[in-house]
């Protein structure tokens, strides 16, 4: 009775908390180790046969491996976005909370535009078509970065706050000029919300869909995500096929987030920088 | 060599001025101690010399080069924070010699000082560590190699032993002695405790408000305090102070009386005044003596015998609150009135303006 009193609500809530992510992610195995009849029912049951090797080689070679053009984008995509976000935001972050000037307020209202205003699909292509960014790597990573920068911005500028000016003030002391700061005493100390805006937003850009769906056409420039249109057409879906590539495309991401979870958590949380 | 000259230097943050014109000369080797209440402007004095605040108005000569405008690196000057502000993603040896890195130093002389630095200051085991695994003291050790390394011509502490405890505090204030006499450097040294710098300070510098009330040698300053402020400052426990009126004066002895007490002979030589002058007097507690027809008659309020010495807390007949230092064990208790006299040359006597009335005399000064 008492055990049932201490622990029911927690049980409860393991269960329906595995239920909500655990039962969608069995599905998707499953599915994607059936063969492609029984696959169309998109049923909950044991497969009757494992083409486990047939299906993973056929969703890696379909359209002259187009899966492993798409990784390879998606890689550059999201190293190039989160290599620009890191050192863009923390330089504005620093900058914006340790310098007093007349236009901060006007910097703020920016940043908070950025985070709030809906992004506007067609001005912006015919934007990247006037600059010769359309359908570019290059003019993706721009997109990704323009998109998330304010809120990264937001994050190191809080955690910039907690680092006590003297330190700043030793680095000039000692001769450090201003990159030297940034470079190698700020940033550095910034760690946490670095891993963190790595994490969470690498995560994000390599699962991103809808924007390189808008932005990037073209086969050449496919990410992971539009390979899943390989498999799926108005008539004609091979679901076996079309889950093995989900898992495929899912792993990569889920395996960032288990090795960095603890660092992640951490970089949340923490604020205050232990001298 | 390294004189520093500050002529009439002042800061305001916008319509705030915090110094208002400070003129200060520091001799090469000299241990100066800018001592204060809170928010006198010590800090910021310091910071403009550092190079780490605009200098508003005036001019801050380092050697004989006019340092206003001069980036702080440039200026043969290192400081250590109160905070100690080591880079804590830095091992010790490297947060010693992030300077000497920047400066570009060859690594074997780099290296070779960055451990005499850490040999001077006994912390040659640390040196692989992060600031993280070190004690309060251990960092403190840190961020002064962090300036000796740099060989600079002046140091700058700002409060460098605040963030410790009461016994560390004593240790790393007699090392920073023996340092400055190893070193042979210049030393600025900011703090608001006044014993500490009693104890360091080749000269004392008061500041108050953003002025400077006195600079001299601690002994000076105890001895011959400027004004009020100073004399209320300096010493420990603090200078006993009651207004009186100058009753007469007989050669160079004046005589001034108050309501709480009687007669009382001050020996001032030189000094002008006359009857019926409103003054302030000042008594140490160490000077006062019992003697049961002394002028100074107080109630007892609290007894500290501590055998050596003993602390009598007393009040006056108009309520004033009066300290008294005697050598010695009395038996004296509370509720007990009692007879306090001064030797004639001890008390102090401050005029309208709260200015000693000894020193406002140059000759008297001497003659004292
Ligand atoms: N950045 C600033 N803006 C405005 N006022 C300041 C600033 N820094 C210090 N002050 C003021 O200057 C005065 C002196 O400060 P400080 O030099 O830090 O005093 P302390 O003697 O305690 O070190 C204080 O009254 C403080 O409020
Ligand atoms: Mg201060």
């Amino acid at each position: 009775m008492t055990l049932v009193r201490r622990y029911g609500l927690t049980v409860a809530a393991l269960i329906g908390a595995g239920f909500v992510f655990v039962v969608p992610f069995l599905f998707i195995v499953l599915t994607a180790v059936k063969d492609r009849t029984q696959a169309a029912q998109l049923d909950f049951t044991w497969p009757t046969s494992f083409p486990l090797w047939e299906n993973f080689w056929t969703v890696i070679s379909t359209r002259d491996f187009m899966l492993i053009t798409a990784y390879i984008n998606s890689t550059i995509l999201t190293v190039g976005s989160i290599t620009l976000l890191v050192i863009l935001a923390a330089m504005v972050g620093y900058v914006r909370q340790r310098r007093k000037a007349w236009w901060n307020g006007l910097v703020d209202f920016l940043v908070l535009a950025g985070l709030m205003m809906p992004p506007a699909v067609v001005p912006t292509i015919w934007l990247l078509q006037q600059l010769g960014l359309f359908a570019t790597l290059h003019g993706m990573i721009f997109i990704e970065v323009a998109y998330n920068i304010s809120f990264c911005i937001i994050l190191y500028r809080a955690f910039v706050a907690t680092i006590p000016r003297e330190m700043d003030e030793a680095a000039i002391i000692d001769g450090a000029r201003p990159m030297d700061i940034f470079f190698r005493v700020i940033l550095p100390m910034l760690k946490p919300v670095t891993i963190t805006v790595i994490v969470v937003q690498s995560v994000a850009i390599f699962n991103d869909f809808v924007n390189p769906l808008y932005y990037l056409p073209g086969n050449d420039n496919v990410t992971v995500q539009l390979t899943l249109y390989n498999f799926q057409s108005q008539f004609n879906t091979s679901y076996n096929l079309l889950f093995m590539n989900i898992l495929l495309v899912t792993i990569p991401p889920l395996i960032v987030f288990l090795f960095f979870n603890r660092q992640i958590v951490a970089g949340m949380t923490s604020g205050a920088v232990k001298g | 060599m390294s004189d520093l000259t500050l002529k009439s230097i002042r800061k305001s943050y916008g319509a705030v001025e915090v110094i208002k014109g400070i003129d200060l000369e520091i001799a090469h080797g000299e241990f100066v101690v800018f001592v204060g209440p809170s928010g006198c402007g010590k800090s910021t004095l310091l910071r403009m010399i550092a190079g780490l605040e605009e200098i508003t108005a005036g001019s801050l000569h380092i050697g004989n080069v006019l340092c206003n405008d001069v980036e702080p690196r440039d200026r043969g000057i290192a400081m250590v924070f109160q905070s100690y502000a080591l880079y804590p993603h830095m091992t010790v040896y490297d947060n010693v010699g992030f300077g000497l890195k920047l400066a570009k130093a060859p690594k074997d002389g780099r290296d070779k000082k960055i451990r005499d630095a850490a040999r001077i200051l006994q912390m040659e085991h640390l040196l692989d560590r992060k600031p993280s695994q070190l004690s309060g003291g251990q960092r403190q050790r840190v961020a002064i190699g962090r300036a000796i390394v740099r060989q600079p011509e002046v140091f700058l502490f700002d409060e460098p032993l605040s963030n410790l405890d009461a016994a560390l505090r004593v240790d790393m204030r007699m090392e920073l002695s023996k340092l400055h006499q190893e070193l042979g450097a210049t030393m600025i040294y900011v703090t608001h405790d006044q014993v500490e710098a009693m104890t360091l300070a080749d000269k004392i510098v008061v500041l108050n408000g953003g002025e400077v009330q006195q600079a001299g040698a601690p002994i000076e300053l105890y001895q011959h305090p400027a004004n009020l402020f100073v004399a209320g400052f300096i010493g420990s426990p603090k200078m006993n102070f009651l207004p009186v009126t100058v009753k007469g004066i007989e050669g160079d002895t004046i005589v001034v009386q108050a309501d709480e007490i009687d007669d009382l002979r001050v020996s001032i030589p030189g000094a002008t005044a006359r009857p019926g002058d409103a003054m302030t007097l000042g008594i140490r507690p160490h000077a006062l003596r019992t003697g049961a027809d002394g002028p100074i008659k107080g109630t007892v309020d609290l007894v500290e015998r501590l055998g050596n010495e003993t602390i009598v807390n007393f009040r006056l007949g108009g309520g004033t609150q009066w300290l008294a230092v005697l050598d010695g064990d009395m038996p004296l208790h509370r509720g007990q009135t009692v007879g306090f006299t001064a030797p004639e040359g001890e008390p102090v006597l401050f005029d309208r303006d709260g200015r000693n009335i000894a020193i406002a005399n140059p000759q008297a000064e001497k003659a004292a």
